[in-house]
């Protein structure tokens, strides 16, 4: 969001999930799209059908990869170095579009002069990928005038998120890839309404629609409509919260929907943080790991509970609609923080949620035009500054956001922890289909739970016949933070030197061993990069290995979903 | 071999309740349940039961006791899944839901007369005990009698007094483990290793055999390697299963559903399912 | 002719109200987002004939997606029964002829109580597809659009009038009951049915033979390969067999309220998920897709045909507007044709 943000002023997909059915170069990179993205991956497939070029960028050979024509599967931690060698290429080979460079962005000659040093071959030497592999995506991405960039968390979650961000939306700038149906830089968001999230102000510095807490002007509007004067001074992240909770700096918490007890990194670290708190609410539609450890939890409803609307990641806000009435007495999030509010001494007087939407509309520019009466069918893609405007496929059609666009040149910068002889192996982590971040939801419906119900680590043939282990054997993870214990899957999807393991387990929670280093700017963890050792665990022959997998915390979830929830 | 025996409509699937009379550990994971028989409940060597615990659900389980011979009904249960761990934890006097019998049966008349081949590794002899005690009790109708099982560790033979017994008796036993400990006196090494060290005649002889896919699948391969017609290579097959009806369709393989088509199979039903492939 | 007769357009809606008065009355809605959805008809006016094929198909009504089996404590267990009567209107004729199959699945060997139950407590009033979709196929397989046998009750629309078929003793029943409404067929009446199924079966669009692609697999000419490129295909999403209206396959779940009592539960199941045919221990029989797919479509092409001599196939082309890698029936035939 903040690489997106500082180089067009506006941080989201630029363009629409429709006009990847006719887009002829698709570049993703860092994004499992078949498994998390399904309908976006499905609109990808119809793209290839037609002939389109589909060029995956990821270690992994996941699923997408299998339909790409090239696969570049760089080193983790080095799509910056990929990048500029990309852009390398481009500038040598004069396939820079000019006049848009001209035109539109500010601060080319910085770029070239970064770019200049990261020839192919220094480039290959980096990452890992073939001189010519990049010469190859660099001409192809850049000839073709649809040529749309995708990119996720593979990008973000890194120490150098940010900059990864900024490389793509150089090089989109950079071939004049932006402000046209059928290209754009596109994010593609983790859940169905990160985005909504982000968009309501769900950031330290920032109020809906992007308008920063540091502008007077903007901070004058909202106070004004609130009736209160507020802080200039933007809040803290995360990540800073549960340092300063640690330091005693912070002393009560209010956690709605999140279970960072288990999708954090370095968890015992965040767990004492939790301790250390005098109060902690946690505000959710199950009692999560998170909730348990909180003074006060507050039961919300879940979708089917409530109306409202959810932002998709083409900023298409789409109405949801009640289809069950509240179970347990459960409320939905609006009126539960309404009502605390009100206890607190400040009525917000909401009654229903369009009354919500009404304010955001008014207090917040993109969403002018933005009204539950007009989000029937289809919604409407933001910006969409009034009633008469019918929404934005695609963003910066004749001008940035902020104007011209900036490059943000940025050199390659390894991960925070690098392998040595004692942790070999870069471990990376991610999700698989059939599981929903940290459980909370999907481990309670039994066929789910049943695709995986024991976490594992994916190892390359090569190493793990180094290591002498087979599938479904067991391995000690350790990092220089903690260890787990994790099933052995042996596949080529993950590359030699590289293990991956999903995020989800609670028996195996693997963010109890990766690094906790963050984007100096988003705050983003490092979740992709991290250096481990394994230690198989191999019975011994006629020995019988024991589940992983606790079958009492399996049947205490299943006994829950009918308990009335602690209030 | 298909059971025709319509269920009482109602009674699909609705379990009977049914008491535990004892349960007796076996090694540090399996343990043998005696069941109070329901009246007319009637069951065949092969056969198994849906057993039920409430709140943890519901799993196929083989019987291993012989309806001629005991009064009771006796499942051996390996703690493997929820379900059963779950039921391990119930003790004599608890209640369990069952229903059933369930399945087809080994077919055994068409033995007589012939030597019969027993072959079971680690909990596969349960269901074939069943079958092993009928058979010994009418000795006199069958040739030589040999029952070769492996298991995988001495710690993990199952029935072993039994099946001393059943050496007294007169059966050519071989016990064989994948590892030795002391104290042991018998055989190491694979079931398919000893296979030939029978002396039947394998042209003519019936065998039934149970034990985890890899072995059972070996062992099939082996004796008609060795002769044996593949319509008397008996084995019983292992699903995941939810109704036992066939219905769920979760045993359904090429066409067959393990529930009502088997669990019994001879080779050349196995040969013409999917899983007999590499 | 016996069993047919003439229903006036303006006396369906009484007709409906009058059936509504003993039963559950069922049909096509449009929700708010244009999806078809069968459902309870509040406002008879708001049912929609002339739509898309409904999603999930209607299926759900005798084998829901989720089932209450029977209760338990440590009483013993009691099972209600699903007695409540149901007039379903509005089905397709493909919907029809899939029930026809899921009646002999469900009843024979042993007689599933719970899906006979319902069935026995429901009248389909099928109506015959003047328009068939792009997505449709039935014609193929001789699952529509117009029906000969299989139905309780078939209407044809005939613009001002309907033809009224009543193929099943259950359907007669409630036609007699409002004799007044009905009039006798005339010749015109016939003329006018056959024209629109000519009209109607000039109107697909796709054209498949599923027995040609029976024949190819039987003799082995379809390579590893090819279910391979499937497979590769395939987001897991379980969406063709959930809404498959002859997918049959459950999950069992029991749900504890208390320590000692509690429900067990039938779900909709999917053999596209590994972990549908897991064994004790993790052992998975089906770890590829392409195991899993196969195991799909070999069922629906070879065994079905085996066991009941139909395919398991009606052509609704649900599995065609659900499936995100475009390897569904229709997909797959046509590349195999």
């Amino acid at each position: 969001m903040a690489g997106l943000a500082s180089a067009f002023g506006s941080g989201a997909m630029t363009n629409s999930i429709e006009e990847i059915d006719n887009a002829r170069v698709l570049f993703v990179i860092g994004s499992n799209t078949t498994e998390q993205h399904p309908m976006i991956a499905m609109h990808m497939l119809d793209a290839v059908d037609k002939g389109a070029t589909l060029i995956v960028a990821d270690p992994r050979k996941t699923q997408v990869a299998g339909f790409a024509q090239i696969h570049l599967r760089q080193k983790s931690g080095t799509d910056v170095a990929l990048l500029n060698g990309i852009m390398n290429v481009i500038i040598d080979e004069g396939l820079v579009d000019i006049s848009f460079v001209k035109r539109r962005t500010e601060n080319f000659d910085d770029l070239e002069k970064i770019v200049r040093a990261y020839s192919p071959d220094v480039a290959e030497k980096i990452t890992g990928v073939p001189a010519d592999e990049i010469k190859r995506v660099a001409r192809i991405y850049a000839t073709e005038k649809r040529s749309m960039l995708f990119y996720s968390m593979g990008i973000t979650q890194h120490i150098t998120g940010v900059d990864n961000v900024r490389s793509c939306a150089n090089l989109v700038m950079l071939t004049a890839h932006i402000g046209q149906p059928m290209t754009g830089l596109n994010p593609l968001r983790g859940q169905n309404n990160v985005q909504g999230a982000c968009d309501m102000g769900a950031l330290p510095d920032v109020y809906s629609g992007y308008q920063r807490v540091s502008d007077p002007k903007a901070r004058r509007k909202i106070g004004n409509a609130w009736g209160r004067k507020l802080p200039a001074r933007p809040g803290l992240t995360m990540i800073d919260m549960f340092d300063a909770a640690l330091s005693g700096g912070l002393k009560a918490m209010y956690i709605m929907g999140e279970n960072p007890v288990i999708s954090d990194p370095d968890s015992s670290h965040l767990i004492e943080a939790i301790k250390k708190l005098d109060f902690l609410v946690v505000q959710d539609i199950f009692m999560s790991d998170t909730a348990e450890l909180a003074d006060v939890v507050l039961p919300a409803v879940t979708f089917a509970e409530k109306d409202g609307t959810f932002t998709n990641t083409e900023r298409r806000v789409q109405k949801i609609r009640r289809v069950i009435r509240p179970m347990f007495g459960a409320m939905p999030d609006w009126k539960i923080i309404s009502e605390v509010s009100k206890k607190m001494g400040y009525d917000m007087g909401y009654r229903a949620p369009h009354e919500i939407m009404e304010e955001v509309a008014l207090l917040t520019p993109s969403y002018g035009g933005i009204l539950h009466h007009r989000l029937d069918n289809f919604g409407i893609q933001w910006p969409c500054p009034d009633t008469s405007h019918a929404g934005t496929p695609f963003l910066h059609r004749k001008k940035f956001a902020k104007g011209l666009g900036t490059f943000n040149p940025v050199d390659f910068a390894p991960p925070a922890e690098n392998t040595d002889a004692e942790y070999p192996f870069i471990l990376t982590t991610g999700r698989m289909y059939f599981r929903y971040h940290t459980g909370t939801m999907c481990r309670r419906t039994s066929t789910l739970e049943r695709e995986e119900p024991e976490c594992f680590i994916e190892i390359n043939p090569k190493d793990a016949g180094r290591l002498g282990v087979r599938t479904r054997n067991r391995v000690r993870v350790l990092s220089r933070r903690g260890e787990i214990v994790v099933n052995v899957l042996v596949t080529d999807r993950t590359p030699e030197g590289i293990v991956f393991i999903p995020f989800h387990f609670r028996d195996a929670a693997v963010n109890l061993i990766t690094n906790p280093a963050v984007d100096p700017i988003a705050k983003i963890p490092e979740f992709k990069v991290c250096a481990v050792r394994i230690v198989p665990l191999i019975p011994k022959p006629g020995e019988r290995q024991k589940s992983l997998y606790n079958r009492k915390e399996d049947i205490k979830i299943l006994l829950e979903l009918y308990e009335e929830p602690k209030v | 071999m298909k059971n025709k025996n319509r269920q009482n409509r109602k009674g699909l699937y609705l379990p009977a309740k049914v008491e535990i009379l004892d349960v007796v550990d076996m090694t540090s994971d399996v343990k043998l349940f005696k069941l109070e028989r329901p009246k007319s409940f009637y069951y065949s060597p092969g056969q198994f039961l849906m057993v039920s615990v409430w709140g943890a659900g519901e799993v196929p389980i083989s019987i291993t006791s012989t309806h001629e011979i005991r009064k009771d009904i006796e499942l051996c249960i390996r703690k493997v899944g929820a379900v059963t761990s779950a039921l391990h934890s119930l003790t004599a006097g608890d209640y369990l839901g069952i229903r059933g019998p369930l399945g087809n049966r080994f077919p055994f008349e068409e033995a007589f007369g012939k030597d019969i081949l027993f072959v079971a590794g680690g909990i596969g002899i349960a269901p074939l005990r069943s079958l092993i005690n009928l058979v010994s009790e009418q000795k006199e109708k069958f040739g030589k009698i040999a029952l070769i099982y492996g298991s995988r560790n001495p710690s993990e033979v199952l029935f072993l007094d039994e099946i001393l017994r059943w050496r007294d008796e007169g059966i050519d036993v071989y016990l064989t483990v994948d590892v030795k400990t002391d104290p042991w006196k018998y055989s190491t090494g694979l079931v398919t290793e000893h296979l030939s060290k029978q002396r039947i005649s394998f042209k003519t002889c019936h065998s039934y055999i149970c034990g985890p896919h890899v072995m059972i699948k070996a062992v099939m391969r082996d004796l008609s390697l060795m002769g044996m017609p593949a319509e008397n290579i008996i084995t019983t097959l292992e699903a995941h299963m939810k109704c036992g009806v066939g219905k769920c369709g979760h045993c359904y393989t090429d066409g067959k559903y393990v529930c009502t088509d088997g669990p019994v199979f001879n080779y050349t039903e196995i040969k013409q399912f999917g899983m007999s492939n590499p | 002719m016996k069993g047919h007769f003439v229903l006036n357009r303006a006396h369906l809606s009484y007709w409906l109200r009058q059936l509504r008065k003993d039963a559950d009355l069922i049909g096509p809605l449009r929700s708010t987002d244009g999806d078809i959805i069968f459902s309870s008809i509040e406002n008879i006016h708001d049912i929609e004939l002339d739509c898309p094929a409904s999603i999930p198909s209607p299926k759900e009504f005798i084998f829901p997606q989720k089932e209450e089996m029977f209760r338990f404590s440590d009483k013993g267990v009691s099972s209600k029964s699903n007695g409540e009567r149901r007039v379903i209107f509005g089905v397709r004729s493909c919907d029809i002829s899939a029930i026809a199959l899921l009646d002999r699945f469900y009843g024979e060997l042993y007689e599933d109580s719970f899906y006979m139950d319902r069935r026995r407590n429901t009248v389909f009033i099928s109506i015959a597809c003047n328009t068939p979709d792009p997505t449709c196929f039935c014609i193929g397989l001789g699952t529509g659009p117009f029906l000969k046998s299989g139905f309780d009750i078939q209407l044809t629309d005939l613009g001002n009038r309907y033809l009224v078929q009543a193929g099943s003793g259950e359907g007669l029943k409630i036609i007699r009951r409002f004799r007044h409404l009905f009039q006798k067929p005339e010749k015109t009446d016939f003329d006018d049915q056959y024209e629109a199924m000519l009209s109607s079966q000039s109107g697909f669009e796709k054209r498949i033979t599923l027995e040609t692609v029976r024949q190819k697999i039987i003799t082995a000419k379809v390579e590893d390969s090819f279910w391979e490129s499937v497979a590769l295909r395939c987001f897991q999403c379980g969406g063709c067999v959930y809404e498959c209206p002859l997918c049959t396959c459950f999950n069992v779940v029991d749900w504890k309220e208390d320590k000692d009592k509690g429900v067990r539960m039938r779900l909709w199941d999917t053999c596209m998920f590994k972990g549908f045919t897991k064994m004790a221990g993790n052992v998975l029989p089906a770890e590829k897709q392409i195991m899993r797919t196969k195991r799909w479509y070999f069922h629906k092409l070879l065994y079905y045909p085996e066991q009941f001599g139909k395919f398991g196939c009606v052509g609704c082309g649900r599995c065609t507007i659900t499936c995100p890698g475009r390897i569904d029936m229709a997909a797959v035939a046509n590349k195999l044709d």
